[in-house]
C-alpha cells in the first residue's frame, strides 16, 4: 500500500495541494487535507471552481460540502459507496479508494506530449509562437534607432527585423564557381585552370550588387540539387534500362533533343512559308524556287561573257562619248540620251542572242556527252559478247579435235569425269569433317553469348532493385533522423521528472513482489496438496487395518471370551480415535475463524470507529447547538 | 539541408589540409562570413594577398563552397550538431569543425538577418501625425459640430530610405473603429504567441 500512497501523495502535490513533507501515507491525512485534495482534483478534472478548498467552520456547511463532493464523484463515475461521511469521518481504505479513482482520472500531461511529437506542424507552430512572443517582448523603438531595421529582442537577445527600408526583392544572378580543383583524378584543361586562377572573380564579387549575393548562391545550390535529383530519377527510370554508360546516354539524349528541335524548326519554317504564300499551291512555290535556281545558274554560266560585254560596252560608250564630245555640239542632251538608250538596247539584244546560243550549245554538248556514254556502254557490251563467243568457239573446237578418236577420248573423258566426281565427293566429305566442329563451335559461342546477355539483363535488374533499395533506405534514414531530432527536442523540452523513474522502479518492484508472492502461494498449495494426499493415504490404511483386525478378532471372538473383550476394546478405540480426529479438525476450523476475526478486528480498529463516533457525537452536539441558536434567532425576530 | 555535389566537393577541398592549410582556414571562414555580411574586407585583391600561399583556383572553390554552406546553414537554422554531421561527411577534422562552428554560430543571427532582408513587404508604418479639426457649421446647416481627424501615416517602403506619407481623414466613429481593429490585431497576435 505504501507505493500507492506515495503515488497518490505525489500526484496531489503536483496539482498544488499543500501537503506536509512529513506526510508519507494516507493514514496521516486529516479531514481538512482530504477535502482540500478532493476539491483540487475535481477542479483539475472537471473544472468545478465554486467549491471552497478549505473546510468551512459551520457544521451544516461542512455537511453540504461533503454531500456535494460525493455527488460530484458519483457523477464522474465512482462506483463505490460514498457519502458525506467518506470525507468528514474518513477511514483509510475508503479514502484510498477515492483518491486512487481521482488520481486515475487526472488528465495525463505526459501522454499528450507523446502524441504531440507526431505532428511536425505543431512543433513549427510552437516555434512560431515562441518567436512572436520574443518579438512582442521588447518596447517599440523609432526607426532612426535601428541600423538596417535590426533590433535586439528577447532573451537570449536575437536580431529582429522591424521595418522594411533595408529589404529588397529576391533577385538571383548566375554565378560561377570553380569545380574539381581538389580532385586530382580528373584533369581540368589548362585554359580553364588559368581562367579559374586568374580571371574568375570570387563568388562574392560576381553579382552586380552585394544584396544579390545570397539569393544567387541559394538559387544555384537549389538548382544543382534539383537537377541532380532529376538526373538520378531519370537514370534510375530509363538510363539503366538502356544499358549505356552515362556519357553515352547523355549524348544520345542530346542528339535526340537536337533532332527534335530541328524537326520542329523545319516544320515551323514550312508552316510559315505556306502561310506566306497564302492559298497558292505548294507546287507553284517549288516551281518558282526551281525557276529562281535556273535563273541564277544562267547568270552564273554567262558571267564571264557578261562582264566582258559590259567592259566592251563601257569602252564603246566611252569612245562614243569621246566622239560625241568631238562631234558637233548641236546635238541636244535628249538626243544623246536616246542614242545611248538605243545602243544599250541593241547591245542587250545582242547579249540575249549570244546567251541563248550559248545555252543551245551547252545543251548540245550535254546531249553529245550522253550519247558518248551510251556508245561506250554499247562497246563494252559488244566486247563481252565477243569474248563469250570466243570461249564457245574454243570449246567447240576442242570437241571437234577430239571427235576422230572418239571412243578412246570418251573413255578418257569418262575417267576424268569420274576422278573429278571422286574428288568432289572427297572434298565434300572433308568439308563435312571441317564443318561439324565449326558449327558446333558456333552454336556454343552463340549460346554463351545468349547466356551472357541474359546474365547482363539479370544484373541490370539487380542493380535497379539495389538502387531502389538504396533510395528507400536513404529516405528511411532521413525520416528516422528527423524523427530522432524531433524526439530529442521534445525530450529536452520535457521537464525532467524524477518521479517517472521512481514510478517505473516502483512498478517493477511491485511486479517482482507479486511474482514472489505467487511463487510462495504455489509452494504452499503444493504443500497442502501433499499433506492432503498423506492424510488420505493414512486414513485408507487405517480403515483397511481396522477391517482386517476386526475380521480376525471377530472370528476368534466366538470361541474365546478374552478375545471378545479385546474386540469390544478395539471398537471403542476406533470410535474414540475418530472422535479425536474430528475434534482436531474442528479446532483447526475454529483457529482459522479466530484468525479471520482478528483480521476483521484489526480492520475495524483501523477505521478509527471510536474516534469517528466521538467526532460524530461532537458534530451532532454542535449541530444541535447551531439549530438551537437558529431557533432562538428566529424566535427573537 | 541539401547541398549539391559542387558544394560538397568544395567543402571537401576546404577541409583538406593539403589544399587549405590549417593556419589559413580560420581566417578563410572569417573572411567568408564578413564578406557575406557586407563588411569591408578590402576587396578581392586583399583576400588574395591574405591567402597568398594557397592555389587561387582552390581558394575560390573553397570560398564559394563555404559561403554557400554558411547560407544554407543559416537558412535551415542549423545548430552545431547538424553542422558537424555535414562537415564530418566532408572529411573535416574535429579541429576544423570546431573552428567553423565557433566562427559561424557567432555570426549566424547576423546572416539570418541578412537572409531576412530578402523579402518584399507592404509599407511599414513607423510614425503618425494627427490633427483634430472641429467642423462647426456649413452653408446649409448652422450647427454641425463634428470632429474630424486628419491622420498622416509615415511609412517605410522597401529599399527606400525616406518615409512616405499616407493621408486620410476620418470621423470619430471611424477612428474608434480603426483603433478597435488595431487592438483586436494586437490581441490576436498576443494570443498566437502564447500557444
Amino acid at each position: 500500500m505504501e507505493e500507492v500512497d506515495n503515488i497518490i501523495i505525489h500526484s496531489l502535490r503536483s496539482i498544488g495541494c499543500s501537503i506536509d513533507e512529513s506526510v508519507e501515507s494516507l493514514h496521516q491525512f486529516n479531514t481538512e487535507v482530504i477535502v482540500e485534495a478532493a476539491v483540487k482534483c475535481l477542479r483539475v478534472i472537471s473544472g468545478l471552481t465554486e467549491l471552497p478548498t478549505s473546510l468551512p467552520p459551520g457544521m451544516s456547511a461542512r455537511f453540504r460540502l461533503g454531500t456535494t463532493l460525493a455527488q460530484a464523484l458519483t457523477d464522474l463515475g465512482y462506483r463505490g459507496e460514498i457519502g458525506y461521511q467518506t470525507f468528514l469521518y474518513s477511514n483509510e481504505a475508503d479514502i484510498r479508494r477515492v483518491f486512487m479513482f481521482l488520481v486515475d482520472k487526472l488528465p495525463r500531461e505526459s501522454g499528450e506530449a507523446v502524441e504531440e511529437t507526431l505532428g511536425a506542424s505543431l512543433l513549427l507552430q510552437r516555434a512560431i509562437s515562441a518567436e512572436l512572443a520574443r518579438r512582442l517582448s521588447g518596447p517599440w523603438s523609432p526607426p532612426y534607432c535601428k541600423t538596417n531595421n535590426l533590433v535586439l529582442r528577447g532573451k537570449p537577445a536575437g536580431l529582429v527585423r522591424e521595418g522594411c527600408s533595408a529589404s529588397h526583392r529576391f533577385l538571383a544572378r548566375a554565378v560561377t564557381m570553380p569545380t574539381g580543383c581538389g580532385d586530382l583524378s580528373k584533369k581540368i584543361p589548362k585554359e580553364i585552370k588559368a581562367y579559374y586562377s586568374k580571371d574568375l572573380p570570387l563568388v562574392s564579387h560576381q553579382p552586380l550588387h552585394k544584396h544579390e549575393l545570397a539569393p544567387s548562391l541559394l538559387e544555384k545550390n537549389a538548382q544543382e540539387v534539383t537537377s541532380q535529383q532529376e538526373w538520378e530519377f531519370e537514370w534510375n527510370q530509363q538510363g539503366l534500362a538502356s544499358r549505356l554508360t552515362q556519357q553515352e546516354y547523355k549524348a544520345r539524349k542530346k542528339q535526340r533533343l537536337q533532332k527534335r528541335i530541328a524537326d520542329q524548326l523545319r516544320q515551323g519554317v514550312q508552316r510559315g512559308e505556306a502561310a506566306a504564300s497564302g492559298t497558292a499551291d505548294l507546287m507553284q512555290l517549288v516551281n518558282s524556287m526551281s525557276d529562281k535556281g535556273a535563273a541564277t545558274s544562267k547568270t552564273k554560266g554567262s558571267r564571264f561573257t557578261h562582264t566582258e560585254k559590259l567592259q566592251f560596252a563601257q569602252d564603246a560608250e566611252k569612245a562614243a562619248a569621246q566622239i560625241g564630245v568631238e562631234g558637233p555640239k548641236a546635238e541636244t542632251e535628249e538626243e544623246l540620251q536616246k542614242k545611248r538608250e538605243d545602243e544599250v538596247q541593241q547591245l542587250r539584244d545582242e547579249l540575249g542572242g549570244l546567251t541563248s546560243k550559248l545555252e543551245n550549245l551547252e545543251l548540245d554538248m550535254k546531249k553529245f556527252n550522253a550519247n558518248m556514254q551510251q556508245m561506250e556502254e554499247q562497246i563494252g557490251l559488244e566486247k563481252r559478247k565477243n569474248k563469250e563467243k570466243e570461249e564457245a568457239y574454243k570449246v567447240k573446237k576442242r570437241t571437234l579435235d577430239l571427235l576422230p578418236d572418239a571412243e578412246n577420248n570418251i573413255v578418257k573423258l569418262q575417267s576424268v569425269v569420274d576422278s573429278s566426281a571422286q574428288r568432289l565427293v572427297n572434298l565434300a566429305s572433308q568439308w563435312e569433317k571441317h564443318r561439324a566442329p565449326l558449327i558446333q563451335q558456333y552454336r556454343e559461342v552463340k549460346e554463351l553469348n545468349e547466356n551472357r546477355v541474359s546474365e547482363a539483363q539479370k544484373k541490370l535488374e539487380e542493380i535497379r532493385v539495389l538502387r531502389e533499395k538504396m533510395k528507400e533506405v536513404a529516405d528511411e534514414t532521413r525520416a528516422k533522423d528527423d524523427l530522432c531530432k524531433q524526439l530529442m527536442s521534445e525530450y529536452e523540452r520535457m521537464t525532467k521528472d524524477v518521479n517517472r523513474s521512481a514510478y517505473t522502479k516502483r512498478i517493477m518492484e511491485i511486479v517482482g513482489n507479486i511474482k514472489r508472492q505467487k511463487e510462495d502461494i504455489e509452494k504452499v498449495l503444493i504443500d497442502t496438496r501433499s499433506i492432503q494426499k498423506e492424510i488420505n493415504q493414512l486414513t485408507g490404511k487405517l480403515d483397511r487395518t481396522f477391517t482386517v483386525t476386526d475380521e480376525v478378532i471377530f472370528r476368534d471372538a466366538k470361541k474365546d471370551e478374552g478375545v471378545r473383550k479385546a474386540y469390544k476394546y478395539l471398537a471403542a478405540l476406533n470410535e474414540n480415535c475418530n472422535l479425536l480426529i474430528k475434534t482436531v479438525e474442528e479446532t483447526g476450523g475454529i483457529l482459522r475463524e479466530i484468525r479471520d476475526l482478528e483480521d476483521q478486528l484489526e480492520n475495524e480498529s483501523h477505521k478509527k470507529t471510536t474516534a469517528n463516533l466521538e467526532k460524530i457525537q461532537s458534530d451532532f452536539n454542535e449541530m444541535k447547538k447551531e439549530n438551537s441558536t437558529l431557533i432562538a434567532k428566529l424566535k427573537g425576530k | 539541408m541539401e547541398l549539391s555535389t559542387e558544394v560538397t566537393d568544395g567543402l571537401q577541398l576546404s577541409g583538406d589540409s593539403a589544399h587549405i592549410p590549417d593556419s589559413v582556414f580560420g581566417a578563410l571562414v572569417e573572411s567568408v562570413c564578413d564578406d557575406l555580411l557586407n563588411r569591408e574586407n578590402g576587396g578581392e585583391l586583399q583576400i588574395a594577398d591574405k591567402f597568398g600561399s594557397v592555389d587561387k583556383a582552390s581558394l575560390k572553390e573553397a570560398y564559394a563552397a563555404l559561403m554557400t554552406f554558411s547560407l544554407e546553414c543559416a537558412k535551415n537554422n542549423a545548430d552545431s550538431s547538424n553542422i558537424s554531421s555535414v562537415l564530418e561527411d566532408c572529411k573535416f577534422t574535429t579541429e576544423r569543425i570546431k573552428t567553423f562552428t565557433n566562427i559561424f554560430l557567432e555570426k549566424k543571427s547576423h546572416i539570418q538577418a541578412l537572409l531576412g532582408s530578402v523579402s518584399h513587404n507592404p509599407p511599414h508604418i513607423v510614425d503618425v501625425d494627427w490633427r483634430l479639426d472641429y467642423y462647426i457649421k456649413n452653408n446649409h446647416v448652422d450647427k454641425v459640430n463634428q470632429p474630424t481627424y486628419l491622420i498622416t501615416l509615415k511609412t517605410e517602403e522597401c529599399g527606400q530610405q525616406d518615409t512616405k506619407d499616407v493621408q486620410f481623414a476620418c470621423t470619430m466613429e471611424q477612428l474608434q473603429d480603426l483603433v478597435g481593429k488595431l487592438k483586436d490585431a494586437t490581441k490576436s497576435l498576443e494570443k498566437a504567441s502564447q500557444m
